[in-house]
Order: structure tokens, then C-alpha cells, then sequence
């Protein structure tokens, strides 16, 4: 095995919840063993914005600037786009500069052990960041849907010193329809034959268990992949794996059924709570199984929030259910050729310094605020903390339409302008309020969050917007 | 230089006519000009035409100019188009005045125009952002109410301004616009119906926000030698003044006070040779009740602290000490963009030649007009002395 081991673990889930009680009362039944409430993305929430929020809450436990990063990796199988290298814009939200390799991971469940696994096979060159991110979901009155839940975790892999890949093995046997999602739809989709279904997840997960040199009995915790609260206990006890030790580090009752994320955050939550040697096992269907023992300990950033509890229309609000396409309009559209001009400002708050006068200026083009001379601006990325100066809230008539479909899934929004401060120098900058995030003051000091914008002529954009600080 | 002269000035109805053209408007207000001068000035006599337009729909967004000036029969009369968004009707009337007192000209056509009610409100809001700083500011969520909205809630905190100040403007300009025929919203609304009223973007209400309207507005700008030939009491552009600005609120200096407004104002007091206390009423740019608390202080009526309780004591009423928006204003006779600013002006000669009907101020000699681009981007002022008066 390699020497390479994990430094920094971030984690990322949406401040929405659903109980299970509320699905239950919706349908007249709940379809999803063992789980109590789900985490529900916000409207300008999805696995990317999840995933720069995890990957920053990573780099930060391990102390490693974005630019520093050698490689990234990119695991989710509800991609934005079906078909792009979101690697590219992830990477410039996280200020990843030139990464030596970029691959993605995607296509089923397993593919977040999978990144996992190959960020600890990568050259030695620097550190690499491993971002897992997944939304599921699935028809309104299916078991994907009640189970589905949303979260992300990225993991920062150095030379050495954290958390250290002991040994690895992986099992595979066919098992199609189980879990499945045509090439066209975003909800995924099961036969739902409980038998095949259980035989499908617990034969490759024993199969990978059984494949390892360890004795399973022998860890702290069991970070198997659970998409819904019964499964992973099942094929724990056909490999001999004492059911508390899922139950240790276990997310799935909580937050849901979260993909390939699901494995990743209960090692991420096994690490936080201290346990030094892990079991985890990733899943895919179809059917095959990464088993991996981990041992050591790291940082690991995992955001105090204040969940959101929510009743059934919203939730079908959220998740678009009821909301239709932008209105048909025309003028004042940013082009998405002026919309990658501007990249470092959305993503990172790229702002300037007057060469003349050192005052700031957002966006750093034009003749400088303050001196009027047209030189040059050095760029200067503003701090991930600022002051709200105004704030005001926008109904559905005072928002530009490109805004319908948020304010369709998520309300009324949220307007600042919000001053950065620099050393003795001072930017106002507006900025939108994060979509499930409480109000903001004048004041206030927020943070800023990566969060998709806006969908123009198809392309989903993402920008900073604010929300109040996070412990 | 010579002096520039209000020889006439007029306006189509402002309101929603989804069936009319541009054109068929600018033809009503054209009208409506020549029939406020005397019957022997002949419309070949003019020799230059200005207009202001936005484009709203994107209706001719070459050429709207020389398609309404040859539509009304001006063949062959240059015509520039003006854009500075909701200030292009100030600016064109402002150009009309630099081609007279320049010499280049000795009458010239100062016109504005929008047609606004026959596209969906959404694209209507579309539009309206192009006006803004369209790549930040209306990317944050954000159209002309929701900017007005943050300059509101910082002149509330700084200020003390209240809902109730912002629903008096409302109720003021109301009752001033019912009792103008050329009106959109001809009718009165009660300090209630403003603070009730469903929220746009917070603190403002639909009652703090101007409509989307169609129509047009025009004016003739001549020389001193072509005013006297017509009339003993000839109207004098005394001062013109305008500034520009940033256009994003968040990159200006102050949120609470538009300082294109407050540069405009003093450059055209200063060529006028008058203040704030020679006037007798003044047109203001009150594209929400806060614009019209903004323009109180920036144009030196009174200190910004004070502008709250101007309008809620009666002082900017028609029968006030400082009568304001005597027209209704853009809350109640409407906004068509290009044809404000000039709508503005045409308020103005009815008020200084005594044809302002039942909101016709007194003994009206001195007048000021004040027209906003954006939230303060573009900005000018017009003060206009009718000369000859005892």
C-alpha cells in the first residue's frame, strides 16, 4: 500500500430536512427502512456547489491552499451536466490552479470509494483533493425518493501523517435492474424485487469484506455504504461485522440515502469521532464493491447547522416538482463568453488593486474608484468573510426573470451589498443571499458560498453568494 | 452663447395602449407641442431633432429616431438618438439646448418615447435590467426595485425615514395625478392602500413603485429671436446641469443620496444664477417614493434627515411652500422611459404659461426638472425661468 494518507476531510450537507413522518403523511406509507429524516439540497444547491463547500472545508482542515493542489478528482453520480469536465469548474472555485490529473467518477455509487481510492494512487507530487458529491433522487412516491438524501465530503491526500490506506479489496458480481437510471432521466430508478435486491448489495459487499487480509472484527468502525437504514446492517452481519460498528459512524438515518457520498461521510464521521481503524466499504450497483481498512487519524471539518425543517409543498418545491423553465424574454442577458471573462470574480471574488492609489475596486476593470487613473490593478482574491451594508428581499415581481426558477423552488430572495475589507482597504461588492440560508443585517458579518446562479441557453453558472457564518 | 427658450412643449397620454406603435404616440405628442404654440409656427422651421428612447422589447434599436421624426412628416430633419435610460428624455431635451445656445441651431425638436405594454411582464423586466450594472448588480438578484429597496433600507437606518414618509410621496403624487388628463394612474390612493399594499421588494410596495407605461412627449427648443417672435413671456432654459456616475450602486460612493443628482443640481443653479429657494414647483425623478426623498436633499430643498417629514407636512403638496411633481410624477402619470424626462418639461410650460389646470400653481414663475438614469448613473436638471413676469 501506499504511503500517501489522508490530512484534511471536509464535509458539506444542506441545512434542509424531511422526516420521514411528513413523507409518510403525504403518501400513507414511507418507503425507506431506517431512515428518520433526509437531508434536502437547497434550490441553488446541488453536487457541485456541495462539493467546492466540502472540498473548502477540507482544505482548510488540512491547512493546504487550493492553489497547492496537484491533482483533483470529482466523484458524484447526479453530475449538473451529463456531459462536461466540471473537474475544470470546481477547480476554479476551490483556486485549484493546475492540476496534473482531473479525473471524474461517476456513473454509479461506488465512484465515490473509487476516488478515494485512486487519490491515494496518484504520483506523490503534492496534495490531491477528492471531492465526493450526491443529490439522488428518484419518482415522489418511490423508496429512492423517500430514502434520498444530499451531501458531500472531500478528502485531502498528502505525502503522509493522516489517515493511511491499510489495504484494499474489491468484489463484483452481475446483478442487473436494481438500482438504475436511463441515459435521459434524472431519477433513478429499481425493480424493487426485495430479495434480488438484498442478495445484489450484500453478496460483493461480503464478497469485498472477505477479500481483505484484516479480520473485519478487529476495526472501531464500519463506514458501509447505505442506500436506506437496513442494507448495510444486513451484509455487516453476513461478513461478520458487529452491527454497533456500523451504527458508529453511520449517516444514513439523518441525512439519507447519499450516493456515492455515502460511504465517504461515514468515514469522515468515524475520523471526527475518533476512531483510528476503519472498515469501509463502497457499493455500486449492478453489482460490485471496493472493501478498504484505514488507519490514523486527521482534522476533519464537519459545519455545526441548524437544520431546516420542511413540510411537503416546499419540499416539492425544492425539488422542482413544481416549478417550470425561465420565461421567455431577451436583453440584459450576460453572454456566456462575458460570463468566463468574469470567472475569477463569480467564483473566488477576484478583486483588484489600484496600481496608483492601492485602493480595491470589483470587478478590477475600468479606471480605478478612487483615483480615476486607468492603470492596472494587481489581483487581490477578497476574504471569505465580509459586512452586510444593505439587505433588501425580492418578491417575484422586483427579480430579473433569469431568478423565476429559484424563486419558484425557494421564495422570495435575498439581496446584499457587502463590504470586504483588505488590510486598511474596503470593497462593496452585491451579492445574493444563499438560497435556505437565514436573513442577513446590516452589519452582519456572512460568509460566502459557492451556489449555482442562474441557467441560461443551458448552461447552469455558479457564483459566490452569501450566508451567515458558519461555527 | 445665447440663450435657449422653451417655445412649447407637449405630451401623448401616458398608460398601457398594447396596440399602439411608437410611432402613432410620438405622432400624439408631436400634436399635442404644436397645438401649445401659436398657430403660425410652422413645424419646417425646424431645423434639428433629438429624441431619448431605451428600446424596451427591443423594438428598433437602430434608427427609432428618424423613424418617428419621418413619421410625423420632419423629412429629412437630422434626428440623433438619445440613450441614457430613464434620463434619455432629460438628455435629449439637454442636447436641444447645447444646439441652440451653441448657434448651430435655432430650433430644435427635444422628443422621448417608450412602448412598454405589449411584451410580457417578464421581458419587460428583462429590459429593464439592461439599464443597470447588468454582469454584477442584477446577477445578484437584483432589478431597479430591489436596488431602490437597499438604497430605502440604508436611507431608513441612517435617516429614520419610515414606510409611512415613503407612503406619503405616494399619496402626494395621487392626488396630483388625478387631476392631470394625460395620467396612467389617474386616481387617488390612501396612506393605507401604500403601506398595505403587497411588497415588491421589501420595504418598498407596489404603491412606492412608478408603473410600466407607453407614450411619448415633446418640446420645442428654439433661439430668443424665434421665442420672441411668438410671445412677450418667452420661457428660458436658465440652467442646465448633469453628471454621471457608477453604474452599480455598490461601486458609488454613498447609498443614500444619488451624487449624479446632487452635481447635476449644482452645475444648473450655477448657470442659472438661482437656488433651490427661487424655485415655485419642480418635476422629480420619482421612480419610487424613496427617489423623491433622495431628490429632496440631493437637489438642496432640504437636508437629507429632514426629506421624510417635507412630504409628510404637507410642504411638497400642490398647495405646499415647494409644490413637487405637480404632474402626478412617473408614480401616477407614468414612466415610459424615453418620453419622462421630456414629459417632465412639458409639465413645466404648462406650469410656467398658466395652463396647468386644477394643479396649476400659482403665480408659477421659476421651475426645476430633474431626470435619473438607473439608480443614479446619469442625471439632469433643467431649471426654467419664464421671463417678463411682473
Amino acid at each position: 500500500m501506499t504511503d500517501r494518507a489522508i490530512t484534511g476531510i471536509g464535509v458539506a450537507v444542506p441545512r434542509g430536512r424531511i422526516d420521514a413522518d411528513t413523507i409518510e403523511n403525504a403518501w400513507g406509507r414511507f418507503e425507506a427502512t431506517g431512515i428518520d429524516t433526509t437531508a434536502v439540497p437547497a434550490g441553488d444547491e446541488d453536487a457541485l456547489t456541495l462539493g467546492v463547500e466540502a472540498g473548502e472545508r477540507a482544505l482548510s482542515a488540512a491547512s493546504v491552499d487550493g492553489g497547492a493542489v496537484s491533482s483533483l478528482a470529482f466523484a458524484t453520480t447526479t453530475p449538473p451536466l451529463a456531459e462536461e469536465d466540471l473537474t475544470v469548474r470546481l477547480g476554479s472555485m476551490l483556486g485549484v490552479e493546475e492540476a496534473a490529473r482531473r479525473p471524474t467518477f461517476t456513473g454509479s455509487t461506488r465512484a465515490g470509494a473509487a476516488a478515494l481510492l485512486a487519490g491515494f494512487d496518484f504520483a506523490p507530487e503534492g496534495p490531491v483533493l477528492v471531492v465526493v458529491a450526491d443529490c439522488p433522487r428518484g419518482e415522489p412516491d418511490s423508496a429512492i425518493e423517500h430514502a434520498a438524501g444530499a451531501g458531500a465530503v472531500a478528502f485531502v491526500v498528502g505525502p503522509a501523517g493522516g489517515v493511511r490506506l491499510v489495504e484494499h479489496a474489491a468484489a463484483e458480481e452481475p446483478y442487473p435492474g436494481t438500482r438504475f437510471r436511463q441515459a435521459v432521466e434524472h431519477d433513478v430508478r429499481a425493480i424493487d424485487v426485495r430479495s434480488y435486491d438484498r442478495a445484489a448489495f450484500v453478496e460483493p459487499v461480503t464478497a469485498a469484506i472477505d477479500g481483505l487480509e484484516a479480520d473485519p472484527s478487529g476495526v472501531d468502525a464500519a463506514a458501509i455504504h447505505a442506500p436506506d437504514g437496513d442494507l448495510p446492517y444486513r451484509a455487516a452481519k453476513a461478513a461478520n461485522v458487529e452491527p454497533d460498528l456500523v451504527d458508529r459512524c453511520a449517516t444514513v438515518a439523518d441525512l439519507g440515502d447519499t450516493g456515492a457520498a455515502s460511504a465517504p461521510l461515514s468515514i469522515a464521521r468515524a475520523v471526527a469521532d475518533g476512531h483510528d481503524r476503519i472498515l469501509a466499504v463502497g457499493y455500486g450497483s449492478g453489482a460490485s464493491a471496493d472493501a478498504l481498512v484505514l488507519a490514523g487519524s486527521c482534522p476533519v471539518g464537519w459545519p455545526d447547522i441548524e437544520p431546516n425543517e420542511l413540510d411537503y409543498p416546499s419540499y416539492l418545491r425544492r425539488r422542482g416538482d413544481l416549478s417550470g423553465s425561465p420565461p421567455a424574454g431577451g436583453g440584459a442577458s450576460v453572454s456566456v463568453p462575458s460570463w468566463k471573462r468574469s470567472l475569477p470574480q463569480r467564483h473566488r471574488l477576484v478583486a483588484g488593486q489600484c496600481d496608483s492609489c492601492g485602493a480595491l475596486a470589483f470587478p478590477p476593470e475600468g479606471a480605478c474608484p478612487r483615483c480615476h487613473e486607468l492603470g492596472d490593478f494587481a489581483a487581490v482574491t477578497l476574504p471569505r468573510t465580509g459586512t452586510v451594508e444593505t439587505v433588501t428581499t425580492v418578491g417575484q415581481g422586483g427579480a430579473p426573470p433569469e431568478f423565476a426558477p429559484l424563486q419558484q423552488r425557494s421564495g422570495a430572495l435575498g439581496v446584499t451589498i457587502v463590504a470586504f475589507r483588505v488590510d486598511d482597504e474596503s470593497v462593496s461588492v452585491p451579492l445574493q443571499v444563499a438560497a435556505d440560508a437565514e436573513p442577513v443585517e446590516p452589519g452582519q458579518t456572512v460568509a460566502t458560498v459557492c451556489r449555482h446562479l442562474y441557467t441560461q441557453e443551458g448552461v447552469p453558472r455558479y457564483a459566490r453568494k452569501v450566508r451567515p457564518e458558519l461555527v | 452663447m445665447r440663450d435657449a427658450y422653451l417655445l412649447g412643449a407637449g405630451q401623448s397620454d401616458f398608460g398601457a395602449f398594447p396596440e399602439r406603435s411608437y410611432r402613432t404616440l410620438f405622432r400624439d405628442a408631436f400634436e399635442a407641442t404644436l397645438s401649445a404654440v401659436p398657430d403660425e409656427f410652422e413645424a419646417d422651421r425646424i431645423d434639428e431633432a433629438v429624441v431619448g428612447t431605451l428600446g424596451v422589447g427591443g423594438r428598433q434599436i437602430g434608427l427609432s429616431g428618424p423613424a418617428v421624426t419621418e413619421h410625423v412628416g420632419l423629412h429629412g430633419v437630422p434626428c440623433t438618438r438619445v440613450e441614457n435610460a430613464c434620463a434619455a428624455g432629460g438628455y435629449a431635451v439637454r442636447q436641444a439646448v447645447q444646439a441652440v445656445r451653441s448657434g448651430m441651431a435655432d430650433v430644435v425638436l427635444a422628443g422621448g418615447f417608450e412602448s412598454m405594454t405589449d411584451v410580457s411582464s417578464d421581458a419587460v423586466r428583462y429590459w429593464l435590467g439592461v439599464s443597470g450594472d447588468t454582469e454584477y448588480e442584477r446577477l445578484a438578484g437584483t432589478t431597479f426595485a430591489g436596488v431602490y429597496a437597499q438604497m430605502t433600507d440604508a436611507h431608513m437606518r441612517t435617516y429614520g425615514t419610515t414606510p409611512e414618509h415613503l407612503a406619503h410621496v405616494s399619496v402626494k403624487n395621487h392626488a396630483n395625478g388625478a387631476h392631470n388628463p394625460h395620467a396612467h394612474l389617474g386616481f387617488e390612493c390612501s396612506l393605507d392602500d401604500a403601506l398595505d399594499a403587497p411588497t415588491v421588494a421589501d420595504p418598498l410596495t407596489v404603491y412606492h413603485c412608478c408603473p410600466v407605461s407607453d407614450g411619448a412627449a415633446c418640446a420645442f427648443v428654439v433661439s430668443e429671436t424665434v421665442a420672441r417672435e411668438f410671445t412677450d413671456t418667452p420661457i428660458r432654459v436658465a440652467g442646465v446641469g448633469a453628471s454621471s456616475d457608477r453604474v452599480g450602486l455598490a461601486q458609488r460612493e454613498t447609498y443614500t443620496a444619488v451624487p449624479a443628482s446632487r452635481r447635476a443640481a449644482e452645475t444648473a443653479y450655477d448657470d442659472a444664477g438661482l437656488r433651490a429657494a427661487d424655485l415655485d414647483f419642480a418635476e422629480v425623478h420619482d421612480c419610487f417614493a424613496i427617489a423623491e426623498l433622495l431628490a429632496y436633499a440631493d437637489l438642496g430643498f432640504c437636508a437629507p434627515e429632514e426629506a421624510g417629514e417635507l412630504v409628510a407636512d404637507g410642504e411638497t403638496a400642490l398647495d405646499g411652500s415647494l409644490p413637487v411633481n405637480t404632474s402626478g410624477g412617473l408614480k401616477s402619470k407614468g414612466h415610459p422611459i424615453g418620453a419622462t424626462g421630456v414629459g417632465q418639461v412639458a409639465e413645466a410650460f404648462a406650469q410656467l404659461t398658466g395652463t396647468g389646470g386644477e394643479r396649476q400653481v400659482d403665480d408659477a414663475t421659476v421651475g426645476l426638472t430633474h431626470n435619473v438614469g438607473g439608480s443614479g448613473g446619469a442625471a439632469v436638471v433643467h431649471v426654467f425661468e419664464r421671463e417678463g413676469a411682473a
